[in-house]
């Protein structure tokens, strides 16, 4: 069970004043909401690499948490900075496609509002940009593969990658 | 990365310090700071143009410096913002200002195309080229602050973020020069006090963006 929104602004707050218990606290609840947040939007085997990422940067940014406003905007905002960041150096071919054994399985409400968040982020896209990226950077397909299912040329399909990824850029703070 | 986020988690609490927060107000209070300074060193090396000192300002001078002036706000306060992300959080205000602004000298140029014996003369004039010149100088304070508050913070939209520092800190410091500035035709502000925000909006679009990513 991931800590309200109130719970985590305060001990955000108190991390800022150099609480170390409360920030190793809210660490820990930010690794478990940032794995639901960003289940199915990378490979499996790059969720823990991109968590740690977001991790990274909550630390180097902390300042810019303002105590007065909700946390998980914020870190919404972070995480979505890094996914994009992510999305945009790398793709590993031997990554396997997505399945639901690999998405984790709870299903608080908290948990399908971030996921829904990220989904609207994407529909913001495109559908040819968003389903080139998808297929190549989230399911690991080659550019070939990639243009083959979805019925693009190749440079086409690079193309609406870097739109698409320009685009999402751009969107980060886009709630609706 | 560290293998495990555990290992991660306890070298991030272990290396945890106080920071200070970033407030909206504090940024506001250092931009104004910064263009107080530039008004005095403005105000200090031009003195007031004399129709202001006078009390005799044209309707053009107040609403080109009033448009820069409201302009250099939301660009300034967008770019404050920015600093502190949010997932929910708009910048729209400077795209709306800056379509207002651009009025201005979108007017010049018609009236410049339907008299066209005045383009020679304006290019040509003296003051125009010095305008130019200290309004971008009178920005650069203004910029830095800006720029340093960023840096502090986490903007997600880089370029976003740089188009307004550029388009903010340029249409304050021409705003400030303007006091000074002697010349206070349409053909003038509309062209010459426009330049500035241009070529700034440009250069934080353009240059910005690379400084802030993180």
């Amino acid at each position: 069970m991931i800590a309200d929104e109130q719970s985590l602004s305060r001990l955000m707050a108190a991390a800022q004043t150099g609480d170390r218990q409360a920030y190793g606290a809210l660490l820990a609840e930010a690794r478990r909401w940032l794995q639901r947040y960003l289940a199915r939007k990378v490979p499996p085997g790059q969720i823990d690499d991109l968590v740690q990422e977001v991790l990274v940067s909550l630390h180097a940014k902390r300042a810019s948490y303002d105590p007065a406003r909700p946390f998980l905007p914020w870190l919404a905002a972070i995480a979505r900075y890094r996914w994009v960041d992510h999305l945009r150096r790398t793709y590993r071919r031997e990554e396997v496609e997505l399945g639901d054994h690999d998405a984790i399985q709870e299903s608080d409400a908290d948990a399908v509002m971030a996921r829904i968040s990220l989904d609207r982020l994407f529909m913001s896209l495109p559908r040819a940009q968003a389903e080139a990226i998808e297929l190549v950077k989230i399911e690991g397909h080659s550019i070939a593969e990639a243009a083959a299912r979805c019925n693009q040329s190749e440079p086409l399909v690079k193309v609406n990658i870097h739109r698409g990824l320009k685009k999402l850029a751009a969107l980060i703070e886009k709630a609706d | 990365m560290a293998k495990d986020s555990n290992t991660l988690i306890d070298a991030l609490v272990a290396d945890l310090a106080p920071v200070r927060p970033l407030r909206g107000w504090d940024g506001a209070l250092r931009v104004a700071l910064a263009a107080a300074l530039t008004l005095a060193v403005v105000l200090g090396s031009f003195g007031l143009a004399a129709p202001v000192r006078a009390g005799t300002m044209s309707a053009m001078f107040l609403l080109a410096n009033g448009l820069l002036l409201l302009l250099g706000l939301a660009a300034g306060a967008s770019t404050i913002l920015q600093a502190s992300p949010r997932v929910g959080n708009r910048h729209d205000g400077p795209r709306w200002a800056m379509s207002m602004a651009a009025v201005f000298p979108f007017a010049t140029l018609v009236l410049l195309a339907l008299h066209r014996t005045e383009a020679a003369h304006l290019i040509a004039a003296d003051t125009a080229w010095h305008c130019l010149a200290v309004s971008l100088v009178a920005s650069l304070l203004i910029g830095g602050v800006l720029l340093a508050w960023l840096r502090r913070g986490a903007p997600v939209s880089p370029a976003a973020a740089g188009l307004h520092l550029g388009v903010a800190a340029t249409a304050l410091g021409t705003a400030i020069y303007g006091l000074s500035c002697p010349a206070d035709s349409l053909y003038h502000l509309g062209i010459w006090h426009a330049l500035p925000v241009i070529a700034g909006a440009l250069a934080g679009r353009c240059f910005i963006p690379r400084l802030l990513r993180w």
